[in-house]
């Protein structure tokens, strides 16, 4: 059945706060429109509204010409129109099967759920990402047993098994791997084909031109303009989302020399999906971890922050180490930046001034010396151009890249000599990126030593001089000069490449 | 896939520990106690556990959904003046079967007043079924100022009954088992334990998370105006404070059933396990002839020693996995 | 955090809850003198004072555990109040030399069950409710064994003296007690890297331990501090009863909740204070002072003190609704 559906002039606000001031959205059947804009922008926000989760204030939504008023995302459901959140959806108790087909499960006689239909429904679903995608998924598998990336994948299946008309999918490739991703992108074309309308939101300017026919702009809650993609380039949406962006190209970092003294020494390092690897990184270098999402890369910062246990030799400027907690770590000068703001990061309802100064507190003496407290926290605040309304304003109240600051911002506080990044931009807009790259610049020629895992391949070309690729838990190549090429990290990150292994 | 399929069995029937526990329990208490299984004996402890057991089951449910009741311990004194006073010693059993209706009905109007304040008026379950049990204490005090009450003989004569040579709570509990079997495989329960699991996703995919939640305390009115019944027909008279002291009782079954505290997991077989372990730590106490005075210690020492086990068995795990 | 959370944060803000509860609390009062002329003076608002004393230090505990989250609540404390007056009563036995010594018991017998509180909800992950209720069983079992069914001793004359009656301008001592530890908790949860880091492991215990707390040793502490608190409190409470029974503890444990969740703490964590629930036992007290005074049935004395708790608790105990 095709669908035409307008959001016009779209208003949300939240309290005192606008998370959409003028948002304007427009998709009919076999149509695939992305939906980009900085964080913040009010995108997620939008299609909340689209997906009946949030009301309203202002503005009208009209589904084949007749206005509609969605009271729950269950109504929404009913008229086709679903969503593949970013801040997952699932239900972390049940199976794959259960949790796809929750709330329209088939059922027997109107009162008893078929178990057995589920499931082989549940394998057919399965079946569109074979190949992408571990044995361990099955239909029975508990949901709380999976990695990100799979999860992800539930959650699409999810969406789709109730042959929804319009499917918006909330940065839902954010977790997903390369591969994951080309099979997400054969399927949507699939299921255009099919006559499904589909909205994709997404940071990644390259998925932008893969699948969409028309590209919408949002910048500061409103909607700037829709543009044909045969009719656009690159420059151009980045230009209408933000001006004066930077891009991490812009800024190269100045190879380390030999001589510098050597920071981190890690040999066979074993700790949760890490298999073995070794590592050595100088002071005031930025080395790279790339490869696919989940071989490793997370729990190898976690194991050197003292967060995983491991086994293996770790040597901190020459001095054999064995951290048993976080805290060895912070008191050997390293610090780790999470991937995770939300949930790993920071205490949303705790205020910005107790987030910068909780791993600092004991400095400032049994009973807190509250001047000197927010001293430090202001200036770290400055330093970072944060943008703020007062430090005892709660966390949830900054935007993600502002957020993503304070996280950085702590560990800055302690001028920590290894500083452990684990894919700090994810979620970050293109702004807030720019500052985050030039503060890198600044560390490493304060001959801070930063190891920097990041699922943006770009990110890796630009900024680092050297990357180590892995997979499956073990360092698969080490790219630097003119090896650190696009084609190779794609290559070692699949596996294709000449391994050092 | 044997491992999911494990995994998946182990998962959804949470009550197996407690089920050995229960077993091991049983062969100490059998040693110390050679006629505990013999049919008088064994039919008078299950007639003075039902009311706990049903009551434990309400709880479940509640607890299932991610809440916790603890206004049902003083609901059952309420629902107990309430069945006293509408039975006496002449009651034909249509009096009766409608007091019983009487009490569940009232029981589910003291839910929903429960299930609302929590449910719809998003208030914190503890703190507001803390409040409700003043009230039902209170109406409880008024219905029955002082102890009283009668039922008729053959009532109690029927409530101790054995048929077929199976005491009368062991068919209760077959029925209580068969229904939840049932309610396991309806879309209500995918509800249920979805809502208890991650309200925000479960509303996000279209649960009504709201009702589902208002039906949990309702539920535990309703187990507690059947857990009052089965209490009344037991004592065959009433006071105003008769079931005070089950709330705290059904949540310790509850959890040492293996039901998660927080939501989300678990079953109403954990809660009638848990119920009997309960009571055959306190017989083995009683049989072992642990001197008086030292019994409330030896039993609170046994009970955490039970809700340990599985910590234990997870703490040991990560020593030995590090 | 979704946008509703934020809002409840900003009325929580604007409404600050322990003011309103301290606000009612005076309302309370003068209300009294509506329902009883007498009810109004100064005598009798020392006496409540007095009365909201012994279940504001008894509260005190119970406030660290609920704001240090993961379902964090300590069902002990009633029975390590009667522990702790026990001990006292037996071991001083009347003697005033031998407070100290009951002091010292009171306290020390409480660190040792918020010990063992902390260890079974840290190390054998057991839920905080069912935990501190099955210790509340080992309490009560091991003041049965040690008395034997027989409370034996005496309270010393100084304690008394010292706590319950007028010791300046007719000011009971427990008064100046409950003041010096309202100051006192002020410091700790504001000033201190152990408040700090209470409030961190109530609000996100991953974020937490990431930024390098210790979070199973800040749970053991907290709990290990309830339990002192409550041994204390049941050494003040023996200068008051001066004589102890076995549930002498008891009608404080749930009020103890009350009292934190009236004076705005979030029973899920990271968010409260201690003037708060000295807020809320001060309105608690005053609410059962009230009542007494209208000479109200007990059966209807109850139907109102519930309607009022719910009432209270829907003043500013609302959570966060699902839909934005």
């Amino acid at each position: 059945m095709a669908l035409t559906l307008f959001a016009n002039h779209i208003v949300k606000r939240y309290g005192g706060v606008i998370a959409v001031r003028d948002g304007s959205l427009s998709i009919t059947s076999g149509e695939v429109v992305t939906l980009v804009g900085a964080n913040g922008s009010g995108k997620s926000t939008l299609s909340k509204v689209i997906t009946g989760v949030a009301a309203p204030n202002e503005g009208q939504l009209l589904l084949d010409g007749k206005e509609v008023h969605f009271a729950s995302p269950q109504a929404a459901k009913k008229l086709g129109i679903t969503a593949v959140y970013q801040e997952l959806s699932l239900v972390p108790d049940m199976t794959v099967a259960e949790n796809i087909w929750l709330s329209h499960e088939p059922l027997r006689a109107g009162l008893g759920v078929r178990g057995g239909e589920i499931r082989r429904r549940t394998r057919d679903l399965l079946a569109l990402f074979e190949g992408t995608v571990s044995p361990r998924l099955q239909p029975d598998t508990f949901v709380n047993t999976l990695p990100p990336d799979e999860r992800q994948i539930v959650e699409i299946l999810k969406a789709i098994s109730n042959q929804p008309r319009l499917v918006i999918f909330d940065e839902a490739t954010a977790s997903l791997d390369s591969a994951q991703v080309d099979r997400l992108f054969d399927l949507i074309g699939e299921w255009k084909r099919d006559g499904m309308a589909i909205v994709l939101i997404t940071h990644r300017m390259e998925e932008i031109f893969r699948v969409a026919d028309r590209v919408t702009v949002m910048r500061n809650g409103q909607t700037v303009g829709t543009v044909d993609i045969g009719a656009t380039s690159e420059g151009e949406i980045v230009q209408m989302m933000i001006e004066g962006a930077s891009s991490p190209g812009d800024i190269r970092m100045t190879p380390v020399e030999v001589s510098a003294p050597v920071r981190l020494e890690v040999s066979g390092l074993h700790a949760g999906r890490v298999r073995g690897v070794d590592l050595t990184l100088r002071d005031g270098e930025l080395l790279g971890l790339g490869g696919l999402q989940g071989q490793g890369q997370t729990d190898l910062l976690l194991a050197l922050f003292g967060a995983l246990p491991y086994t293996g030799t770790v040597t901190l400027a020459g001095r054999r180490i064995r951290f048993r907690h976080p805290r060895d770590a912070m008191r050997s000068e390293v610090a780790f930046v999470p991937g995770d703001r939300g949930s790993e990061g920071l205490m949303l309802s705790r205020s910005i001034l107790e987030n910068f100064l909780l791993p600092s507190w004991r400095r400032f003496g049994l009973i807190h010396d509250v001047q000197a407290a927010r001293g430090a926290a202001s200036s770290a605040a400055e330093d970072l151009s944060l943008v703020y309304s007062t430090l005892d304003a709660p966390a949830s109240s900054l935007s993600g890249g502002n957020a993503q600051k304070v996280v950085i911002g702590k560990w800055l506080l302690r001028e920590p000599k290894l500083l452990l990044l684990n894919d700090p931009t994810k979620g970050v807009d293109v702004g807030a990126k720019g500052e985050f790259y030039a503060l890198l610049k600044q560390l490493t020629q304060q001959g801070t030593a930063i190891l920097f895992y990041s699922s943006d391949d770009d990110e890796l070309l630009g900024l680092c001089n050297r990357v180590l690729v892995l997979q499956d838990g073990l360092v698969r190549d080490e790219l630097s000069g003119d090896r650190l090429t696009r084609s190779n990290l794609v290559a070692a990150s699949l596996g294709t490449g000449h391994g050092k292994h | 896939m044997v491992n999911t399929r494990a995994r998946y069995f182990f998962a959804r029937n949470t009550y197996l520990f407690s089920l050995l526990l229960l077993a091991i329990l049983l062969s100490v208490n059998y040693s110390l106690q050679d006629n505990l299984f013999e049919l008088r004996i064994l039919n008078n402890s299950m007639r003075t556990l039902l009311p706990l057991i049903v009551l434990a089951v309400g709880q479940s449910v509640v607890i299932i959904g991610g809440g916790i009741d603890l206004s049902v311990g003083t609901m059952v004194s309420m629902l107990v003046a309430v069945l006293v006073k509408l039975i006496d010693a002449e009651s034909s059993s249509t009096d009766i079967v409608l007091a019983v209706l009487a009490a569940c009905g009232v029981g589910a109007l003291a839910g929903t007043l429960n299930g609302v304040m929590v449910a719809v008026l998003r208030l914190q379950p503890i703190v507001t079924t803390y409040a409700t049990s003043f009230i039902f204490s209170g109406v409880a005090l008024v219905l029955l100022p002082r102890p009283g009450g009668q039922i008729p003989t053959e009532l109690r004569r029927f409530y101790a009954g054995t048929p077929n040579g199976i005491p009368l709570a062991f068919y209760v509990i077959g029925i209580l088992i068969l229904v939840w079997m049932l309610l396991r495989s309806t879309r209500y329960a995918q509800f249920l334990f979805a809502t208890g699991s991650n309200d925000k996703a479960a509303y996000t995919t279209g649960v009504p998370v709201k009702i589902i939640r208002l039906t949990t305390y309702i539920w535990a009115g309703v187990f507690a105006g059947l857990a009052a019944s089965a209490l009344t027909f037991s004592t065959g008279s009433g006071q105003a404070n008769i079931g005070d002291n089950m709330t705290l009782d059904s949540i310790v079954a509850v959890v040492l059933g293996g039901t998660r505290l927080s939501g989300g997991k678990g079953g109403i077989a954990g809660a009638i396990i848990g119920v009997m372990i309960l009571r055959v730590i306190r017989n083995v106490i009683f049989f072992a002839d642990v001197p008086t005075w030292s019994q409330t210690l030896v039993n609170a020492l046994i009970i955490i020693a039970a809700l340990a086990g599985p910590g234990l068995v997870g703490l040991i795990r990560r020593v030995v996995n590090k | 955090m979704n946008a509703s959370s934020d809002r409840i944060l900003r009325v929580r803000r604007t409404l600050n809850p322990p003011l309103i509860a301290l606000l009612l609390a005076v309302v309370l009062f003068f209300a009294g003198g509506l329902v009883k002329p007498n009810f109004v003076n100064l005598d009798q608002a020392t006496n409540i004072v007095r009365l909201a004393a012994f279940l504001g230090i008894i509260a005190a505990g119970q406030t660290l555990v609920i704001i240090s989250g993961g379902e964090g609540i300590d069902l002990s404390v009633g029975a390590v109040v009667t522990l702790g007056a026990m001990l006292t009563f037996r071991f001083t036995d009347g003697d005033n030399n031998l407070i100290p010594l009951g002091l010292l018991l009171a306290c020390g017998s409480g660190l040792l069950i918020g010990l063992l509180n902390g260890l079974g909800v840290s190390l054998l992950r057991i839920p905080p409710l069912v935990m501190t209720l099955g210790m509340t069983g080992v309490v009560q079992g091991t003041v049965l064994v040690v008395t034997q069914g027989e409370m034996l001793g005496a309270t010393p004359r100084l304690m008394a003296k010292w706590i319950a009656s007028p010791l300046v301008l007719g000011i009971p001592g427990v008064i100046f007690i409950w003041l010096a530890l309202g100051v006192a908790m002020w410091l700790v949860l504001n000033r201190t890297t152990y408040g700090k880091y209470l409030f961190a492991i109530g609000t996100n215990r991953t974020a937490a331990r990431l930024s390098g707390v210790r979070v199973q040793f800040i749970v053991v502490a907290t709990y290990m501090l309830s339990g002192l608190l409550a041994g204390f409190g049941g050494f003040i409470l023996l200068g008051f009863s001066q004589t102890v029974f076995l549930q002498l503890g008891n009608s404080y444990l749930f009020p103890s909740i009350a009292a934190v969740v009236v004076g705005g703490t979030l029973l899920s964590g990271g968010m409260g204070s201690y003037w708060g629930t000295m807020s809320g036992a001060l309105v608690l007290t005053l609410i059962d002072s009230l009542l007494r005074a209208m000479e109200l049935d007990e059966a209807y004395q109850l139907i109102i003190v519930g309607i009022i708790l719910l009432a209270l608790i829907s003043i500013y105990g609302r959570q966060t609704s699902l839909r934005q």
